[in-house]
């Protein structure tokens, strides 16, 4: 097997016409790129997605655009293929073999659509249709541009599945796409995508929707499939840690226009533009440890068989900021639904001042047990202990003197603060049921509030639809923080953030930690965020801890096998790194016989 | 093979009775509350549009920018501050001349109406006259009729409109917040409101209030003080059987929001479970309550002047607008302005009122945006870069 | 899934019990059998009262009424219509059927209508089409709908009969029709400037010849479709359907549906043989029915190819269309007769009742009557309630064209055709399934007042005069009756929403 028609394609006639003469080889220019720009009529007027985008292209070739969200990275790339929503036109040049894309359309714009463009969605659960099974997606795909018998198509479809490394592929011809996990269904994407051995593929964000461990396996993928097809592949991130794993080339977007262009060694090496610097210097590096005081827990302690990890050595004389000992934690039973067990025997401890790390992939139950914390959601079996008050069995009035000494911090700002509500007075909640504060008083705690997050105080007019995600979710701390409480539950703070916001974010957030000195629990899935931050990581898979260790252990020296492949699935923007990276992920992956 | 959770959460088919909507809900179109999707262009230009204004501002703006809200609300206006000023309220006289609709008059032009159009519009000039909307056979007048008839319709409404609020409101926000047993006896009441179109439930409601002094032999004062009140009785009555509709939506923006981060905050803060519902979750849902009740209110014309038809409503000594219809659907052919003009005036009340519902749903809505047409684009695009702007159009 | 069946039916079965129990407190509360005599002057007043109180069970606690009733209802009896002392089964019988025909036929033009308006206005959003279509439905959804019964009975009805005894033309009228059948088609198909005029004309045009043909050919005086209407629709509908959902690229599809037109033709003679020998019935007709759909099937399959399902889905749709306009076409064939009948006199179109009262005939002379009866209470139901089966529709369908998967089927290249009758339609249609019981069970209600201004002697009508009548017998029996109607209803569509939806598994 070295290229996709070898499976299947051979004797099908087209019906869709090709671009340009024949075959590709590797290296020959495929799409040049001219002064292409994208513009959307937004209120009477004409505002620039994107504009004086130039490139070229050649056959083999993985070029990278890379750029937060709105830099306009997605827009000119779909406009390659018409896809703008219907309020955006595209203006400028871009040539596939010589073929004019801009400006096409009819058939002339399905031939090239899928036949000669192929594209990879950033959700395949909603890229799919739901309604119809994976191989009827792929096939129909193939018989749109090849004269094909059903069976011929199935026959190649499933010859695609099995290059994608679908298990079972045969059966998974019939299955829908809410049958098959978010990586298999990226596959069915990637296998659709190939079907037609396109000039071009274009991934958006292909592996943004998925767990760290699977981007690893689907990059992975996508790197041996890159091998084998002649296509060149444009990627779009915003992940410089999937770029520095992927790219030959790379392209910098900002506020829709193009900084930076070079060689995947020039740009992380040598970049030039202020902006990619700062870009690259924003990204949390792993590896880099910076915690300089001792923990009491010197060596890691590791889940083996289905005995749970006793509970760590304290601080000497400090009363736990968190303690959950044995504590399993349910989502009750609603309606017909039955309960549903998120974390099991859970031994945790939190000491004062102390940060502790919480990570796992989505549905691990990281989350539940940061909500627990804060008696969002009930603790079944166990004991709770939050700054040294016991509220396992707490009811509503006993909790009201607890809530003092809590506070979160939810992952989406959008949904974290009230809407209706000016954000001056969501910080003010707390100090407004508690310390009974009105009036000046109250305004006057609101405004230094603002002062500790860094937003100027005339901010406590707005309502959150005014203000970025980054200033919302400084808002968010500003109202956990309105009580100095002495325990922290950080729930995902900086993921919904592009990577500038997250570093800005992420420092402020240190800072307010060593001003105030709360315990905190900090949860994510992004490791590198972590080891920044806490002293101490527990990693979490299915609902229990499987490794709690001191940072630089569990960092430098993982243990548990889940461990160590989430830590060796997570890329690091450094393509000479990552590379010596990628060996050990792709050994680990394979001798764990992994597949999403 | 795989180490990731099942897919989400199968969605039962009618967990908690029919995924579907009750009568009286009109236009039960499927939406779902979607964040501004940014990085597919579509989020963009709306943070700009709506800077640095409150939520309320927002609506306001998009709601006067709707055509048929604004066609509504002063069409609506007219009508009602026509009945109103015409008939009087309460011991207000009107200006019309004939404040009785009930009484027999003189019969002027046999009954035709008197009001005439003007001469720009092909008419002999224009002229109100006595009886603008003409008599009926034994000389009543037919404008004074009318509108009594609409201002009885207001009031029904009006009535309807607050009963099925506070009810669907107070047990929809309950249900969705503490769900439970509460939540299954909404579920199990709106599917048996479901079962029955309303109009018969309400043509037994009618027939009850309209028989009840003679059926239980009350007092000559309660019965007068009910026939009097016939409109107010009707309106609150019907309220009762339209709420479960209102409630059922209510509930169902409650279970959503409930969930949402900042309700958790709240609740993390230390907030009552009363705070949460109105300070949190009420201003939340205020769009899905005051379009739905604006539409409910304009089926509750519909249904009254049905029920008024069918003899299950307004009878006289009380004019209603279906009551005239019903009245004189025999004349037809020898008065047909008896059968037009209330009929006209059910329909423009029912319209303004639909069309206001529209235009707060979507003013509400924040997915609504204004797309140009393809060739208004196309036309802007040529001024800023003609070459392009052929492209595009060959 | 037999689970999930027999709790969802002992959950209906829950859902009318109570129902029964409430409505029928609220109606006994409701009704005063003793109104008449209570105002009566005759001497023995008192007597007739009790007499009366003992009848009905007056005198017992309602409770004890309530029982009574339902252990009849529960043994097959419902009751009696006490004034006229007629069992409530006797006055059902025919005025179930005279209501469900109503119903059904309202409820299945309207579904079809509303769907396919709404889905073209949601491809057309923002444009004039789209805004007029918007506006139509608002001022159909804020009609009464006894006004719109009255004003066809008293209005339409008379000129439509007085037409249809002289037909003329009528220039302005014929203009203005054809106008907006022009303006409509060419909203509809859309395109730029040219194409919509080229649209607009042809529309315009063809819809004034069509008008100028029928009132001067005389075709009014003896309406038919013929072989030559036959073949013009038959095979437009082949090309339609190919068009719509294999693309005419697919050339066995197109094949298969021509053929099944031809074939559909060739058998127009015989038919009419068998029909003049043999005497009709409903079960003749589904038996046809069946025949030609099997036989659709047959050349689907013998054209078969690859896309063997396509080509029979396309054939099947053809043969159904065509045995139905072969049905019309036999209809259409009494009907000189029927419009010179003495009992009608010359007034073929109906206003009062389900049928004509002493006409006797053969079936095809029946099933017009019916037909004609049927006609504008059917136009008054199906005015109401397409409007918002647009509206919904229209939702719906704008929802799904926003979903990722479109874009992902259109970047795989798929004609837009695909795109929206595959990828969209069947998404779009989904939500549907939850508001057609909820739009059958106000349709019901709006069949109360079409029955009473119409005089059918239906379901609802029966429901009015029984509560006028304070018989609350029958009024139970309607209550019953509709309840189980709306709940079968609401059953099926669950059922419906999960074999479209494969997402949703029946586990309950």
């Amino acid at each position: 097997m070295s290229k996709p028609q070898e499976v299947g394609l051979d004797g099908a006639i087209r019906l869709s016409r090709r671009i340009g003469d024949g075959d590709i080889k590797r290296g020959d220019t495929i799409l040049e790129v001219r002064d292409l720009g994208v513009k959307f009529w937004v209120n009477g007027e004409w505002f620039d997605a994107a504009d004086e985008v130039n490139y070229e292209l050649k056959a083999g070739e993985v070029l990278a655009i890379v750029g937060e969200s709105g830099s306009g990275k997605t827009q000119s790339s779909m406009s390659l293929i018409g896809l703008l929503p219907s309020n955006g036109r595209a203006v400028g040049s871009a040539k596939l073999k010589g073929t004019e894309l801009i400006g096409l359309s009819g058939t002339r714009l399905r031939e090239v659509r899928g036949n000669e463009i192929a594209v990879i969605f950033q959700e395949p659960m909603t890229a799919l249709n739901p309604v119809y099974t994976v191989g009827f997606q792929i096939a129909e795909t193939l018989r749109t541009h090849f004269v094909m018998a059903p069976a011929q198509a199935k026959a190649r479809a499933i010859d695609l599945m099995r290059l994608v490394e679908i298990p079972d592929p045969e059966g998974s011809f019939d299955k829908f796409p809410h049958q098959l996990s978010g990586g298999q269904r990226q596959r069915i994407m990637i296998a659709q995508s190939l079907a037609c051995d396109p000039k071009l593929l274009i991934a958006d964000e292909p592996t943004t929707a998925l767990d760290v461990t699977v981007q690893a396996e689907i990059l992975k993928l996508m790197r041996e499939l890159r091998e084998r097809v002649d296509a060149a592949i444009i990627l779009i991130t915003h992940d410089m840690g999937v770029v520095a794993d992927m790219a030959d080339r790379i392209i910098v977007m900002k506020d829709g226009r193009v900084v930076e262009h070079g060689t995947s060694d020039q740009i992380f090496n040598d970049p030039q533009h202020p902006y990619t610097k700062a870009l690259l210097a924003a990204v949390p590096h792993l590896g880099t440890t910076a915690t300089d005081f001792a923990p009491a827990l010197k060596v890691s302690l590791v889940r083996e068989g289905d005995t749970p990890i006793p509970l760590g050595p304290g601080d000497a004389g400090a009363t736990a900021a968190l303690l959950m000992e044995d504590v399993t934690i349910e989502y009750p039973k609603q309606g017909r639904r039955p309960a549903f067990r998120a974390a099991k025997n859970i031994n945790l401890r939190v000491d004062p001042g102390r940060v502790v790390g919480l990570v796992g992939e989505s549905g691990s139950g990281k989350t539940t047990i940061g909500r627990a914390a804060v008696a969002l959601l009930p603790v079944v079996e166990g004991t709770l202990h939050v700054a040294g008050r016991d509220i396992t069995h707490a009811t509503n009035a006993d909790l009201y003197p607890f809530r003092r000494d809590v506070g979160i911090v939810f992952q989406d700002p959008g949904s974290s603060l009230n809407p209706r509500l000016p954000v001056g007075e969501s910080i003010g909640e707390p100090l407004f049921l508690h310390e009974k504060l009105r009036g000046k008083e109250l305004s006057d705690r609101v405004e230094a509030l603002l002062d500790s997050v860094e937003l100027p105080r005339a901010m406590r007019n707005r309502y959150p639809h005014e203000l970025s995600g980054g200033q919302r979710q400084r808002i968010g701390i500003a109202r956990a923080l309105a009580l100095e409480p002495k325990l922290l539950i950080a729930d995902e703070p900086t993921s919904a953030l592009d990577v500038s916001v997250q570093a800005r974010v992420l420092q402020l957030f240190s800072d307010l930690q060593e001003r105030y000195g709360f315990a905190c629990l900090f949860i994510s899935h992004d490791l590198a965020v972590v080891e920044m931050l806490s002293s101490q990581i527990a990693v979490m898979k299915d609902g229990v801890l499987v490794e709690v260790g001191p940072t630089p252990e569990i960092v430098n020296n993982p243990k548990h096998p889940y461990t160590q492949r989430l830590l060796s699935a997570v890329p690091v923007p450094d393509p000479a790194e990552q590379k010596k990276r990628r060996e050990l992920r792709d050994a680990i992956i394979e001798s764990q016989h992994l597949v999403s | 093979m795989t180490d990731e959770r099942p897919n989400e959460e199968p969605q039962l088919p009618s967990e908690q009775g029919t995924p579907g909507i009750v009568p009286g809900e009109q236009l039960p179109e499927p939406s779902e509350t979607t964040e501004d999707a940014t990085g597919r262009g579509e989020g963009i230009g709306e943070a700009k549009e709506v800077e640095g204004l409150s939520q309320g501002q927002v609506v306001w703006r998009r709601f006067i920018r709707h055509k048929g809200a604004i066609f509504g609300v002063v069409t609506l206006g007219l009508v009602a501050l026509l009945a109103i000023s015409a008939m009087g309220i309460g011991p207000i006289p009107g200006w019309w001349l004939w404040q009785d609709p009930m009484k027999p008059l003189t019969q002027v032009n046999q009954g035709v109406p008197t009001l005439t159009l003007p001469t720009w519009l092909g008419g002999p000039g224009f002229e109100v006259g006595e009886h603008p909307f003409g008599q009926d056979n034994i000389g009543r007048d037919n404008f004074a009729a009318v509108m009594a008839g609409i201002k009885t319709s207001l009031l029904v409404m009006t009535v309807l409109g607050l009963t099925a609020l506070v009810i669907g409101v107070t047990i929809g926000s309950l249900a969705g917040y503490y769900r439970g047993k509460l939540d299954t006896f909404l579920m199990r009441l709106t599917d048996l409101a479901i079962t029955l179109p309303v109009i018969v439930l309400g043509a037994v409601l009618g027939r009850l209030i309209g028989g009840a002094p003679t059926k239980f032999g009350l007092p000559l004062e309660v019965g007068q003080w009910i026939t009097a009140n016939m409109p107010l009785l009707l309106g609150f009555a019907l309220g009762m059987i339209l709420w479960p509709s209102l409630a059922r939506l209510v509930r169902a923006e409650f279970l959503s929001l409930r969930e949402r981060e900042f309700v958790d905050s709240a609740r993390v803060a230390g907030a009552s479970d009363w705070r949460i519902i109105t300070k949190h979750i009420l201003p939340n849902a205020i769009g899905v309550i005051i379009v739905n009740t604006t539409l409910l209110m304009s089926a509750a014309v519909v249904l009254e002047t049905a029920l008024s038809f069918l003899g299950f409503g307004i009878n006289p000594p009380n004019v209603s607008l279906g009551a005239l219809i019903s009245m004189n659907q025999s004349a037809f052919q020898t008065r047909p302005w008896l059968f037009w003009w209330p009929g006209l005036f059910i329909i423009l009340i029912a319209l303004s009122i639909n069309f206001i519902g529209d235009g707060l749903r979507d003013a509400f809505d924040p997915r609504t945006k204004r797309i140009p047409s393809k060739r208004e684009m196309d036309k802007a695009l040529s001024r800023i870069s003609p070459a392009n702007a052929q492209e595009v159009a060959s | 899934m037999i689970r999930f069946l027999l709790r969802r039916l002992g959950l209906a079965l829950g859902t009318l019990l109570v129902l029964s129990f409430i409505v029928h407190f609220m109606v006994d509360l409701a009704i005063d059998p003793l109104d008449d005599l209570r105002q009566s002057t005759a001497g023995n007043k008192a007597e007739l009262i009790a007499r009366r109180e003992a009848m009905l069970m007056l005198d017992q606690p309602w409770l004890t009424r309530y029982w009574s009733w339902l252990s009849g209802f529960l043994q097959g009896d419902p009751g009696y219509a006490w004034r006229t002392a007629q069992p409530v089964v006797d006055v059902m019988g025919s005025a179930i059927a005279a209501s469900v025909t109503l119903i059904f036929a309202s409820t299945i033009l309207a579904l079809l209508l509303g769907i396919m308006i709404g889905i073209v206005s949601a491809l057309r959003q923002y444009t004039a089409f789209d805004y007029s279509i918007t506006f139509v439905s608002f001022v159909l959804y804020s009609l009464p709908v006894f006004w719109v019964a009255v004003l066809l009975k008293q209005f339409m009805a008379i000129g439509l009969n007085d037409f249809l005894n002289a037909p003329a033309l009528n220039i302005p009228l014929t203009v203005g029709i054809s106008i907006v059948a022009g303006l409509f088609w060419a909203g509809a198909l859309g395109g730029d400037l040219r194409r919509k005029l080229a649209i607009f004309g042809i529309g315009a045009g063809i819809t004034a010849g069509m008008w100028i043909f029928i009132l001067y050919s005389g075709w009014l005086n003896t309406p038919a479709i013929g072989l030559i209407g036959l073949a013009i629709l038959g095979l437009g509908t082949a090309l339609v359907v190919t068009l719509m959902f294999a693309g005419i690229n697919n050339k066995r599809a197109l094949y298969s549906a021509l053929t099944t037109a031809v074939v559909g033709l060739a058998l127009y003679y015989p038919l009419q043989w068998l029909f003049y020998l043999y005497e009709m019935n409903m079960a003749w007709m589904m038996g046809l029915l069946v025949v030609a759909i099997l036989m659709a099937m047959g050349i689907g399959w013998l054209w078969g190819g690859p896309d063997r399902g396509v080509s029979m889905r396309g054939a099947v749709i053809v043969g159904i269309v065509m045995s139905f306009l072969m049905y019309i076409d036999r209809i259409m064939q009494v009907y000189p007769y029927f419009f010179r009948h003495t009992l009608i006199k010359g007034r073929p179109v109906a206003t009062i009742g389900a049928s004509t009262p002493n006409l006797t005939g053969d079936f095809w002379l029946m099933q017009l009557d019916r037909f004609m009866h049927l006609l504008l209470p059917t136009i008054a139901l199906v005015l109401i309630s397409f409007a918002s089966y647009t509206r919904y529709q229209r939702g719906s369908m704008l929802e799904v064209m926003s979903q990722d998967y479109i874009r992902t089927a259109r970047a795989k290249g798929l004609p837009e055709r695909v795109v929206i009758t595959r990828h969209a339609l069947r998404n779009a249609l989904m939500p549907l399934a939850s508001i057609i019981p909820v739009d059958l069970v106000s349709l019901i209600g709006g069949a109360v007042i079409t029955e009473t201004i119409f005089g059918w002697h239906g379901m609802g009508k029966m429901f009015i005069d029984s509560l006028k009548g304070s018989e609350i017998d029958p009024v139970m029996a309607y209550v019953m009756l509709t309840g189980a109607l709306a709940i079968l209803a609401n059953l099926a569509a669950d059922l419906l929403y999960a074999v479209l939806d494969p997402r949703i598994r029946v586990n309950a």
